[in-house]
């Protein structure tokens, strides 16, 4: 049976992801700057057939494609990758793009076991605020997912650099960087806790230390970006993500009002999403303290992100049988 | 006397001062959200508002007890839940007032610049006063607004930009708390509830005492083929009703999902429908007196006599499937019965599915029939004047979350010193000390704070010397 445009539409997103995915996670590894230049068109060609193919699936059903997890499943992987593109374009991060695009290609791949073809929706989605409310609810999915990975290679990063030195508070010691050769006296430090002294580091010394003596992983991790600079990454991309949520959860609430009488009924679905706003609340908080900034804030992205997957995804599964969603 | 007396006040004060300092500690703000989410995520976990035996059939006994001791079964209107969204705001209260006006924005203060995280010192060629009006100009030029001080007769330039976004953060609280406040009002005096409407029948609004009557309810369900086989998908509930509110006319409307109707205020919504079922119970051919005469709804019962059993009408049934005595796919009423439980005392016997007109045999000589159906329409009403207040409150939130996440308020301490070496009496070089300070700390502001002293160095070096 010959394929329909939007099979050979979701055929070649899922392709391209592939090939971005090798070339970026090679770029990741080796810095190798033609590993790049594969990866990044494809990362564009994947995510503009993605978003070809909801047009695509909307002009032919004339059903707005986000009324099931399939459809869903797809913009948040367009999304993810599309957030990626913008922040890699912007603070030159494409060193992430293997990993992010890995889940892409694996959201949109589970997103298909999900597709039961053209359903028209049930009452309740028969309103203009699911074009409002659902893209930007699932795009601040994808942002805490690309603020997850971005928190997993800090993660990475931090614990090697740890385990070289045997222990964490001795971890990040060094003579301090001047910046720029010609402003000359300038010494850029850091505060590591509230109550330490002040602590001047260089990128990351050990690390540096354990490439120069040949350890082919410190090789590796010494490519990549500061862990400041990662733990500043992580706070932009929560940066778009919160508020993002934030707006989602207002026009969720606005719509609930409008369908179902009341703007918060603690359905799982809004009550769960509360949760995740909660995590990334107190995250921007804990963000605000020395002492929290870097490991313990990559955690808390972490674990944003597990409660983001717990409402997007678990609610839907495991909870629908208990709760059930109104008409 | 006056040593205990004070003594006391002294311990009370202190007192006072310790719980200030707790709830204005941020780690504390976050134990209580932590907590919040914790309290949250029970809800979502564990059903809410059913039955207690539910919990005891869903759960292990101790799990059960925990749930209800807890009061976990309704967590949302608990006093734990109440208490601890009160704490959240007592603490953002003191907070707000105690660390966050005071940090967010310091005073002009000069600092020692070495000693600052982000700090920088170029060298400077010119006169005093040419040298002075370079650096304020260079910032100047970039959007930085300049203000000087002099302290101990050393004169200070302070540079800020989006100095007015400090008061982001302070914003999104009030929006939090406007929002706190919204709700608030719906539950001192909001009210909400449902009530359910044969066609042809009419239902109160207790609280207003408008009346809707129900002339019709109309369904459609579609059979729609999809990749794993036929499934019956809702397209369209509508009640068309007569309202007659405070001005006592009465009113043609229609109310469904999507478009609530306006009562006076109080809001109308199509919520749920229903089939509604007349029950024939006869003892030995006999009708048996006391079972419900007018039609029941889902999940409503009736006792069976003075048996010490009872009967309960689960759920009705459109499509019986008759291969198998089951129920078939379709919802709509093709071959239509009803699922019946029947209970002795607590202790479920079991259920039965039951077409319309026949009849099922309840022993002891009883026999159960349902006779006939009738569509019913679910409705729920809503007055909550917090509404307005609660947008306001979201919307404000929404603009102190933008305002503190995406504009970086920073603060550069710039101060102008002869370079030692150079002739006290007419100095010709001068050595700028210029550090920073942002409210989102160091590392996010390194890279631009490079590139300002950057382009600061090269901006003087290229200036004509005075
Ligand atoms: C218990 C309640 C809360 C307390 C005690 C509290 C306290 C604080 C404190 C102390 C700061 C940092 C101020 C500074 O160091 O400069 C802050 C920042 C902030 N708060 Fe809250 N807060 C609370 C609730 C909320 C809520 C519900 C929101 C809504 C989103 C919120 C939004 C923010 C934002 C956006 C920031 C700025 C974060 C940044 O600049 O990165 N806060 N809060």
């Amino acid at each position: 049976m010959p394929l329909s445009l939007d099979q050979v539409l979701i055929l070649v997103a899922i392709t391209a992801y592939i090939i971005s995915t090798l070339a970026l996670l090679t770029y990741l590894l080796s810095r190798e700057p033609l590993a790049k230049r594969v990866g990044v068109p494809f990362a564009f060609v994947g995510c503009i057939t993605q978003f070809v193919e909801l047009v695509v699936r909307y002009q032919t059903s004339h059903i707005w494609p986000l009324t099931n997890l399939y459809g869903s499943l797809s913009l948040f992987s367009a999304m993810s990758v599309a957030i990626f593109i913008v922040f890699a374009l912007r603070y030159d991060l494409w060193f992430l793009g293997g990993f992010v695009e890995a889940l892409a290609a694996g959201f949109l791949a589970y997103g298909l076991t999900w597709n039961e073809g053209y359903l028209p929706p049930v009452p309740a989605l028969q309103s203009y605020w699911i074009k409002i409310h659902v893209p930007l609810v699932v795009s601040s999915y994808a942002a805490f997912m690309v603020a997850a990975v971005c928190s997993a290679i800090y993660l990475i990063k931090y614990y090697f650099e740890r385990s070289l030195v045997g222990g964490a508070r001795r971890a990040l010691r060094a003579a301090a960087a001047t910046p720029s050769g010609s402003v000359g006296i300038a010494t850029m430090q850091r505060i590591e806790s509230d109550e330490a002294t002040i602590v001047t580091i260089g990128e990351s010394p050990n690390i540096e230390a354990a490439a120069a003596a040949g350890n082919v992983t410190a090789q590796w991790l010494a490519t990549l970006p500061s862990l400041a600079k990662l733990d500043i990454m992580t706070y932009r991309i929560i940066a778009v993500g919160l508020p993002l949520l934030t707006v989602g959860i207002i026009t969720g609430a606005w719509w609930a009002k409008e369908a179902w009488g009341a703007y918060w009924q603690w359905d799982p679905k809004e009550t769960a999403a509360l949760s995740s706003w909660i995590l990334y609340a107190a995250y921007m908080h804990l963000h605000t303290r020395n002492a929290w900034r870097g490991v313990r804030c990559a955690w808390v992205s972490m674990i944003g992100f597990a409660s983001i997957m717990f409402c997007y995804l678990g609610v839907n599964i495991w909870i629908s049988g208990l709760h059930s969603y109104k008409m | 006397m006056i040593g205990p007396a004070s003594s006391v006040r002294e311990q009370w004060n202190q007192f006072v001062r310790d719980l200030l300092n707790l709830f204005a500690n941020v780690l504390f703000a976050v134990s209580l959200f932590g907590v919040w989410g914790l309290l949250t995520l029970i809800g979502v976990v564990v059903d809410q508002g059913r039955d207690p035996s539910d919990y005891f059939g869903a759960y292990p006994p101790a799990v059960a007890r925990l749930i209800l001791r807890m009061h976990f079964d309704n967590v949302y209107h608990s006093a734990q839940y109440v208490g601890i969204i009160g704490l959240i705001l007592t603490s953002l209260a003191v907070c707000t007032f105690k660390r966050v006006i005071p940090a967010r924005l310091p005073a002009l203060r000069p600092v020692k610049i070495e000693h600052m995280p982000l700090h920088a010192a170029i060298l400077v060629r010119g006169t005093y006063a040419a040298v002075r009006e370079r650096i304020d100009r260079f910032f100047s030029e970039r959007g930085w607004t300049i203000r000087k001080r002099e302290f101990g007769g050393v004169e200070w330039s302070f540079a800020d930009r989006h100095n007015w976004a400090r008061r982001g953060v302070l914003v999104a609280h009030i929006g939090f708390v406007i929002i706190a406040a919204g709700t608030t009002i719906y539950w001192a005096r909001g009210f909400s509830g449902t009530t359910t409407v044969l066609s042809g029948a009419a239902a109160t609004i207790p609280q207003t005492g408008a009346r809707l009557f129900l002339d019709r309810f109309t369904y459609r369900i579609d059979p729609i083929t999809t990749k794993s086989g036929i499934v019956y998908q809702p397209i369209d509930y509508v009640s068309d009703v007569h309202v007659t509110g405070r001005d006592g006319q009465s009113r043609a409307l229609t109310i469904r999902v999507n478009h609530p109707i306006d009562v006076d205020g109080t809001l109308v919504y199509q919520a749920t429908y229903g089939f509604a079922v007349d029950f024939r119970v006869t003892k030995d051919g006999i009708p048996v007196p006391g079972i419900p005469t007018r039609p029941l709804e889902e999940g409503a019962g009736f006792a069976l006599g003075d048996t010490g059993r009872a009967i309960r009408y689960h759920q009705f049934v459109g499509t019986i499937d008759r291969t198998n005595g089951g129920i078939a796919a379709d919802p709509r009423p093709n071959d239509a019965g009803v699922v019946v439980d029947v209970f002795d005392g607590d202790q479920q016997l079991g259920s039965a599915i039951v077409p319309f007109g026949k009849s099922l045999d309840l022993g002891a000589g009883y026999r159960l029939t349902p006779l006939h159906y009738a569509l019913y329409s679910g409705l729920q009403y809503r007055y909550d004047p917090g509404i307005p207040l609660v947008g306001i409150g979201a919307f404000v939130l929404l603009a102190g979350l933008c305002i503190s996440l995406y504009l970086l308020p920073a603060r550069l301490y710039v101060r102008i010193d002869p370079e030692s070496g150079t002739s006290p009496s007419a100095p010709t070089r001068w050595r700028v000390g210029v550090a920073a300070t942002t409210v989102k700390g160091y590392d996010v502001f390194e890279e631009q704070f490079r590139e300002l002293v950057s382009a600061l160095e090269r901006d003087t070096r290229t200036a004509p010397a005075a």
